[in-house]
Formats: structure tokens, C-alpha cells, sequence
């Protein structure tokens, strides 16, 4: 086997310009070898798992910005992050000492997480300290609550011109995040970048040379440029003499700069959108060494890349001894005894003290939880429920599920929001498709809303009344943004405009009453039915209805109503919509899916099959799909006229029970909406719609902040607990799931899913500046697939500052996810054995795992080497 | 076995997790690969014990096996790029020589 001949070198050269212009001079600095491609290749993959998958925000996912080092135990991966861009990776001590102060962290609670982190502290003699006896553990904790502050994290690899010309760096950025928002712009701006067809690189180097704001040289390089981004990557890496050992470090340091629009790049080269993460290179690399070629900056030969700059030192551990000992010391204290009371701190450096501090944080949080969960056994319920409600897994669900419950005679169940229905859905008004399931799959499934047979006139006054709205829309905004017509558009409508924002300004509530109503007789709603004859196979159909139903623990008993509720949020004016949206949906709202589900479970030909299978639907049990507005806490019940009239009753009684526990949800989540207070549950209800429909609100609703555990089980655990909105639930009954194989789908899946939501709100609240997109009164969208703090600069990561704080205090207290399982222990044990993807989370401390075999079971947590009674730790103390 | 009108080429087999297939299949592309064969969810006994296969609900954590065919002048680019890629992840790669009847669908 031998390298590649020079012979090939021209050959795939040439073929890397795919459209390139004939008319063009051959480029230069092309002479790349098959082997460096495929190093470079390998180099770009590897550091692009710094970054995360930044999905566009009209379907926002919620993602670890870690994700990419979940191989790696959690500190550690925080480690690396935070040198990676500057950032924090924890919450700061200051935030855990206000805990402290709070009560919120206490002592036994600090105790533990030493204890458990450090377990050589607890065995070690009690030393001496001015005359007093100090344990180990008690030297540790008071370094906590005394010690000095960490350095804040520094950028550890860095461009060449962040060094030697930092304004080269800022122009590299900015001409970056030019291209990126015209490249990707998706029809908010009126001119396209032209030459998209050809892919980024393509067009990007075609127009960068003809760009006026650079100097004539550079532009002259630029148009020099090779026709492959991986050419030109090679070339620029050469000129700036990137010695090979290093490229990997240097391409991090270009996608550190700014992370939003690299995040964005790199989903984008997921799909077929004709840029990823090696054009993004390609472009940032050649601008930066035409740049400093212009300049005059020429790079030093070899050489590793430029470190951090130096930062301040972390306190020593004799400094660390001094300090504690000023605290805990009664008596003036000996050299010898600083001496070994820094020895004992050396075991804890100063890195680790963010992640006791964080152990502390959860463990109380964990250890109060687990003793609220209750060791009731999961009997089936003594009398037929009215009504059984299945709700999203949505930490939202919660405290909808518990208010039902307490109306009367439901039973209710959690399972993920696409109800095991991954679908491409087409609305009755046509469109583009939406993918409705979680980003782990691909659709499987094409369902279409179609008229109701018989009720076609209906269905086509709606669609004519919605493109109407529709087409008037476009019209506006374009006049809106065209050359002159604003003008014109001023004169017409002016003189309405002015009333209609002050209404929406000061009387939102009934003005979008009225907004919603006059859509209503311009397109009136009409009755539906989804195309799951079409688009699914019958064998397809019951396998669905046998893993739903046995995955949510629903085989036994069934109600007359069994309601699928998926879940969606009403906000306006606001870029984040789909955040509130359904994670499990792919960020769309979840009624597509539910109707759907409700529908194949009516079929008689499915249910007479899940009979066979050992699933008995009772023939008077009929499925209805709903939907949860979180933002005005009101449950609709969709597809009515699918009902039959022996049911009507069932359903009224249903509806006004919801609308009550609605009221009463929302009058309990007014206590901590910013601007709201104490309430009545009817003027609370009132309060929400109008917040839903206030276009200046940023704090419509609260999301899914404090998110915290996930708890998979029968409801007996949970039910009458008030669990304040910071669980899943995933229902699950170990006795109907013997192989395990349901248990195993929920921790591949559910869990996995709440561990990006749990990631996502963690790093959006430990560093605002580079995970969180800061606050939304200065956001503005950009080519529609984010936002913009102020007009320029990078894309923002993440969640706004109004989603986890309300401006004085975190809503959300940053903590990892804590999976709750009933289930047999050896049974987990083969799951995470087989599946890498639970080993890098349970292992490397990405998620906290505790299990009960049985209701009546002790709670154990797992650990990489077996199960430990979670109470062990107590006894201790 | 008579291989007088065969033509020797080379075989890679990958076995990667779901979210490095695509840089491998990249570094296919970045060869000149005429084509490859994907199997994905594929179940095995490894070093780090047995490897589930197929998920219900996640495509993503599942193991992938990437086979391609090559003439075997491009086999050292190939692992130019491959081997500090599986440095870094977890799999596993196998070379093998090979022997096809068509050698211009390969090369």
C-alpha cells in the first residue's frame, strides 16, 4: 500500500470544484495530498465535538453544549469546556453560598457530598487545629464556606491573530457571521445571497473577493483561493504554519470564537443545507491568513499555538489552611498543624470544590425527594377510573395531572409527548411538513390532516379563509419591507396602527380575544381526520398500540375515556416559542401526535389484535386526543366529533374538571411569574390568557425551569405529592414489562432527552455570556434561525436570561438530572450494560441514578462499581 | 477458489457509534469512495462488553458498521483520517483484502 501519487492529487483536486466557473485563473496553493485531506477530515470532526448541535429556533431543541464529551466523566468535560471558550462551567460560589446562606444547601448536605466524593476523608484521625479537634471532613467543608474564589476560566488555545492583531480576529468574526446569516437567511431578508445552489464555500468565495470593506490585496487572495474547502483550509493552515500536531487545538480555538454560529453550522451538517463544519474552517481560516498576510503579520515558524494568558493563581493549600484555620481555631496554631491541614485540603484542589459544592446542591435536594416518595404498592385502582389522562413526560404535566387528580375520579399517566407516533405531519392548509417526533429518530410515518368525509365545504372555507390571512400577512410585511412602499404603507394604515398598538400595548387580554375571534369567522374551524389508513401498516398499527400502551403501565384497566394529552405554549412576539413547544415533537406542538395515537388505538381491527397480545381495551373505552396550552394552563379537547353521543356526558363532566384544574395550576404558578401575584384560580386563569397574548411579556411562562429528576414508575409513588414542576414522569409497571424492553426504550429515549433539557438549562444559567443568549429585550432574529443580542455579533446559544431567572433570582437552580427508577435493580443493571450511551451518562456522573426493586424495596444508588444503599450515607453522619 | 478474473482490492469495515458515522462516511467521500454499504444497529460482544443493537426510540446511540471497497493505492489516505478518528471514539476498524469481478465500480 503506498501514499497517494501526485497524479491523484491533481485528479481529485479538480474534483473538488464542483461548479466552479471556467472562466476563473487556476487557484493557487491547491497541492493538498489525499492523506492531509483525510487528516484534516478527521481533525475537523474531532474538534467539532466542542461544540453543540444549534438547531434553528423556530424548531429549538433543547441540547447538552457539551454533548460532543459525554464520553468524558462531567468535571472533566467541564474542564474542557470552559477552557475550551472562557466560560464558566459551574454556578460560582457565590451562587452556592447563597444557597448556603438560604438554607437552600446545609450542612449535613455538604457533609454527604464530601463524604461521598472523597471517601479516604471520612477514614482519616481527626487532627489538630489551635488545640481543637477537626475531622478531615470538617476542614474540607469549612474550606468550602470560607475558601477563596477560582480564577474565571481563560480561553486556552487561541487563533494566531487573537494574539498578535486581536482587531484581525474581530474582522475574521464579523465577515463570519455576515456570510453565515446570508448564506443561511430563510426569505427574512428581501435580496438571497446568490449562488447558494453551488454550496457555502462555493458562494461565499465567488462574492468574497468582490467585497468592498476589504483592501484590495486581500481581495486579490481571496480570489486566488483553491475551489475546495478542504484545499483551502490546507493552504490557510500552511500560511499561518499551523504545525500539524497542533491543528487539531487551532480549529477548536476558530469554532470557540463564536459558538453560536458554529453550533448552528454544525447541524447544518446533519441536513443537506450545503455547509458544514469544514466551509465554516475553510472560510474563517482563509480570511484570517490573507488577513495577517496583509498586514504584515506573518506567523512564527512552528511553534505550539498561543496558550492562555496567565491567570490568577488558585490559593495554595497552606493559604487554604490558613484561612480555615481562622475559622475553626480557637487557639494560635502550629506550623506542623498548618502543615498537615494543608495536606488534607491538597486531597480537594480547588478545581473540586465547584463539584462538592454541586454534589451538595443535589443531595438535598435528591435525599428529600426520595423520602418524600411514598412505599405504596401499585394495586390496580379499586373502582373503573371516569377518566384515564396520559400527559407529556413535560415537567409542566405535573402539576396538571396532581390538580385533576384531586377533581374526582382520574387516573393519570406520563409518557413521552409524540406517543410513539414519529411522523411527518401536513396540516389541512398545506405548508411545509413538520417532523413530529424527537430528534433521535427520522419519521417513520407521513400522516396529513384531510377533510372530514361529508364535511368538505367546511375544510375548504377554512383553507381559503387561512391563506387569505396568510396572503395578507405576506403582504404587509413586504410593503413593510420593500424600498418605498412604507410610505405608502404609512399613509394607508397609519392612522390605524397607532390605536391597534396601544390595545395590544395596554389591553391584551381582550384584544387578542378579539384578534382570535374575527380569525375564527375568516376561517372557521372544521371537523378533520388524519390519513393513518395511508400512512401506516395495520402490523405497524398494533405494534405502536402494544408498545404505548405497555410502556406507560396501561394494560389492566381502562376508563371510558382514555384522553392523550400532548402539549404546546400560546406566546406572542416571542423568538422562543418552540422552547415551550414539545421537546418530544421535535419543539412543534404535540396535537398532531395525539390525534394520531387516540386514533389508531379507536380502530377495532387494532384493538381486537392487542386483545390477542393480552392488551383488553374494553369495547365502551373511547381515546380522545387533547392538547395542554402551558402558558394559560387550558386543556382542549380535540377531535369532538369523532365521539360518540354515549359519551358526551363523559366528556362535558371531563372538560369542566379540567378547566377547574387548570384555574387552580394557574393560580399556583402566578406565586413566581414575574409581575403576577396571589390569585383566585378564576382571575388567575384569567391573568395567564392575557400574559399568553401580551406581546411585551418575556416572561410568559416559566418552561421548564427548576427541571430536576425523572421519575420512571407506577403514579403510586408519586401521586398526592406536590413535586413543584421539577419532575418527569414517565410512567412504567415493572410487572408488565418482564424482558425489561420497555424499561430499556425509556432510558435510551426519555432519558435522554430530559438529560439535553437538563443540560441546556444547567449551562444557560452557569454562563449566561456564552450557553444563554442573554436578555431578550435586545434580541433581534436573525435570517430566521436565532437571534442577535443588538445588531451584529454572534448567533446566541441556548436559553434566554428570562427563561431562568426573573432578573433578582435563578428560577432555575442548576443542577444535573436525577433518574428515579422502580424497578428490579439486576434488570437496570443489564440495560446500562448494554447500552454505552447510560454507561457515559451514569458513569461519568452525566446523570445520578437511585432504584428500588419494589415499593417496598430501600432506595440503592447506582455507582460504575454497583449498587450502594442511598441511605448509607446518613447513618454515617 | 479460482480468482484469475477477480480483481484485488481493498475492504474497510467500520463499526462506530451513530454520531461519528457521518465523519467516517466523509472520509469515504474524501477518497474518491464510489459507494458503501450501511448496516445500522448492529448488536455485538466488544471490549467494553455486548453492545445493544437496534433502539426503539434512539437511532442515534446505537452501533453502525461502514463497508467500503477500494482499490487499495487509497487505502493509506483512508487511515490517514481513520485512525485518530477511532483514537478518539469508540470502535473498532478491520482491512482485508478483497476481490471483485467489476473493479470500474470501485475505482
Amino acid at each position: 500500500m503506498s501514499m497517494s501519487t501526485e497524479a491523484e492529487v491533481e485528479q481529485t483536486t479538480r474534483g473538488a470544484g464542483r461548479g466552479a466557473p471556467a472562466s476563473r485563473p487556476a487557484p493557487t496553493g491547491a497541492g493538498s495530498t489525499l492523506a492531509e485531506r483525510t487528516r484534516l477530515r478527521s481533525d475537523v470532526a474531532l474538534a467539532a465535538r466542542i461544540l453543540a448541535a444549534n438547531w434553528p429556533i423556530d424548531t429549538f431543541i433543547a441540547v447538552n453544549p457539551a454533548g460532543g464529551l459525554e464520553n468524558r466523566p462531567f468535571g472533566e468535560a467541564v474542564t474542557m469546556v470552559e477552557e475550551a471558550y472562557g466560560a464558566n462551567g459551574f454556578p460560582g460560589g457565590h451562587v452556592f453560598r447563597q444557597a448556603y446562606a438560604d438554607g437552600r444547601i446545609t450542612d449535613r448536605d455538604l457533609d454527604a457530598a464530601v463524604r461521598r466524593r472523597c471517601p479516604a476523608l471520612p477514614v482519616l484521625p481527626a487532627m489538630s487545629l489551635g488545640g481543637k479537634p477537626v475531622t478531615a471532613v470538617d476542614l474540607v467543608c469549612s474550606d468550602l464556606l470560607h475558601g477563596g474564589g477560582r480564577p474565571h476560566p481563560q480561553r486556552r488555545y487561541r487563533m494566531r491573530s487573537e494574539v498578535s492583531a486581536p482587531a484581525i480576529a474581530d474582522l475574521v468574526d464579523a465577515q463570519a457571521a455576515k456570510w453565515c446569516a446570508a448564506y443561511l437567511d430563510s426569505a427574512q431578508a428581501s435580496w438571497m445571497m446568490p449562488g447558494r445552489d453551488r454550496g457555502f464555500y462555493g458562494a461565499w468565495r465567488d462574492l468574497a473577493s468582490l467585497d468592498r470593506s476589504l483592501a484590495a490585496p486581500v481581495r486579490s487572495r481571496l480570489r486566488s483561493l483553491p475551489y475546495g474547502p478542504e484545499d483551502a483550509a490546507i493552504t490557510a493552515l500552511r500560511q499561518l504554519r499551523v504545525p500539524s500536531s497542533d491543528v487539531r487545538v487551532y480549529l477548536t480555538a476558530h469554532l470557540t470564537r463564536l459558538p453560536g454560529w458554529a453550533a448552528q453550522v454544525n447541524w447544518r451538517g446533519t441536513t443537506d443545507a450545503g455547509l458544514d463544519v469544514l466551509s465554516y474552517l475553510a472560510m474563517r481560516l482563509s480570511y484570517e491568513a490573507a488577513l495577517l498576510a496583509e498586514e504584515g503579520n506573518a506567523p512564527p515558524a512552528g511553534g505550539m499555538i498561543a496558550g492562555a494568558p496567565t491567570a490568577a493563581p488558585a490559593d495554595s493549600s497552606l493559604r487554604r489552611a490558613d484561612v480555615v484555620a481562622a475559622v475553626l481555631a480557637t487557639e494560635r496554631v502550629g506550623a506542623d498543624e498548618l502543615a498537615v491541614a494543608a495536606a488534607v485540603l491538597d486531597m480537594v484542589p480547588v478545581p473540586d470544590r465547584e463539584l462538592l459544592w454541586l454534589d451538595a446542591l443535589e443531595f438535598g435536594y435528591r435525599d428529600r425527594l426520595l423520602r418524600a416518595l411514598p412505599a405504596r404498592t401499585n394495586q390496580p385502582p379499586s373502582i373503573r377510573p371516569a377518566v384515564q389522562l396520559v400527559c407529556c413526560i413535560d415537567v409542566r404535566s405535573e402539576g396538571l395531572r396532581r390538580r385533576l387528580e384531586e377533581a374526582g375520579n382520574y387516573e393519570t399517566f406520563g409518557f413521552a409527548g409524540f406517543f410513539a407516533v414519529a411522523i411527518r405531519f401536513q396540516e389541512l392548509s398545506g405548508g411545509a411538513t413538520s417532523d413530529l417526533c424527537p430528534v433521535l429518530l427520522k419519521p417513520r410515518n407521513e400522516i396529513a390532516e384531510t377533510p372530514l368525509p361529508g364535511r368538505e365545504d367546511a375544510a375548504r372555507r377554512k383553507v381559503a379563509g387561512a391563506r387569505a390571512i396568510a396572503g395578507a400577512q405576506d403582504a404587509f410585511h413586504a410593503a413593510k419591507d420593500d424600498l418605498l412602499s412604507p410610505f405608502a404603507l404609512a399613509e394607508a394604515a397609519g392612522w390605524v396602527a397607532g390605536p391597534v398598538g396601544a390595545a395590544k400595548t395596554l389591553a391584551p387580554g381582550p384584544f387578542g380575544a378579539v384578534r382570535d375571534r374575527l380569525r375564527s369567522l375568516l376561517s372557521p374551524p372544521a371537523p378533520t381526520a388524519l390519513s393513518i389508513d395511508t400512512g401506516f401498516t395495520v402490523d405497524e398499527l398494533v405494534m405502536f398500540g402494544q408498545v404505548a400502551l405497555t410502556m406507560m403501565g396501561l394494560t389492566g384497566t381502562f376508563g371510558r375515556l382514555v384522553v392523550l394529552s400532548g402539549h404546546g405554549s400560546t406566546t406572542e412576539n416571542n423568538p422562543y416559542a418552540s422552547a415551550l413547544d414539545c421537546g418530544a415533537c421535535g419543539g412543534n406542538r404535540g396535537a398532531p401526535n395525539a390525534r394520531t395515537a387516540a386514533a389508531i388505538l379507536n380502530r377495532a381491527d387494532v384493538r381486537d389484535a392487542l386483545r390477542d397480545s393480552g392488551i383488553a381495551i374494553p369495547a365502551d373505552t373511547v381515546f380522545v386526543a387533547a392538547e395542554h396550552d402551558t402558558a394559560v394552563d387550558r386543556v382542549e379537547l380535540l377531535d369532538q366529533h369523532l365521539v360518540p353521543p354515549s359519551h358526551y356526558g363523559d366528556v362535558a363532566t371531563l372538560a369542566a374538571d379540567l378547566a377547574k384544574a387548570g384555574a387552580k395550576l394557574a393560580a399556583e404558578r402566578c406565586l413566581t411569574l414575574p409581575g403576577a401575584r396571589r390569585r383566585r384560580p378564576s382571575a388567575a386563569a384569567a391573568h395567564v390568557r392575557a400574559r399568553s397574548k401580551d406581546w411585551a411579556q418575556v416572561f410568559p411562562e416559566w418552561g421548564l425551569a427548576g427541571n430536576a429528576a425523572f421519575i420512571v414508575g407506577p403514579r403510586t409513588m408519586t401521586k398526592g405529592l406536590d413535586l413543584q414542576r421539577r419532575t418527569f414522569l414517565h410512567s412504567y409497571d415493572a410487572d408488565v414489562d418482564p424482558d425489561g424492553s420497555a424499561l430499556e426504550t425509556i432510558l435510551t429515549a426519555p432519558l435522554v432527552v430530559a438529560q439535553w433539557i437538563n443540560c441546556q438549562y444547567y449551562f444557560s444559567t452557569v454562563d449566561q455570556g456564552v450557553f444563554g443568549s442573554g436578555t431578550k429585550t435586545v434580541h433581534n432574529v436573525v435570517a430566521g434561525v436565532g437571534v442577535l443580542s443588538g445588531h451584529n455579533g454572534d448567533l446566541r446559544l441556548g436559553l434566554p436570561w428570562q427563561s431562568v431567572s426573573d432578573g433578582k433570582r435563578l428560577l432555575h437552580e442548576p443542577m444535573r438530572l436525577f433518574a428515579v427508577v422502580q424497578a428490579p435493580q439486576d434488570r437496570i443493571d443489564g440495560i446500562i450494560q448494554r447500552n454505552t450511551v447510560l454507561q457515559n451518562l451514569f458513569h461519568n456522573d452525566w446523570v445520578a441514578l437511585a432504584a428500588r426493586d419494589t415499593a417496598r424495596s430501600p432506595w440503592n444508588r447506582y455507582t460504575a462499581d454497583g449498587w450502594v444503599r442511598w441511605s448509607a450515607t446518613e447513618e454515617e453522619l | 477458489m479460482n480468482r484469475d478474473h477477480l480483481s484485488k482490492m481493498a475492504k474497510i469495515e467500520v463499526v462506530v457509534t451513530g454520531t461519528t458515522a457521518p465523519a467516517v462516511r466523509d472520509l469515504f467521500r474524501t477518497i474518491g469512495a464510489t459507494g458503501f454499504t450501511s448496516v445500522s444497529g448492529v448488536s455485538g460482544l466488544g471490549h467494553h462488553g455486548y453492545h445493544q443493537g437496534r433502539l426503539l426510540f434512539n437511532e442515534q446511540a446505537t452501533l453502525e458498521m461502514l463497508i467500503t471497497v477500494v482499490p487499495e493505492e487509497k487505502v493509506e489516505a483512508l487511515l490517514a483520517g481513520l485512525k485518530p478518528l477511532l483514537q478518539e471514539s469508540s470502535g473498532v476498524m478491520f482491512l482485508s483484502d478483497t476481490f471483485v469481478s467489476r473493479p470500474e465500480y470501485f475505482s
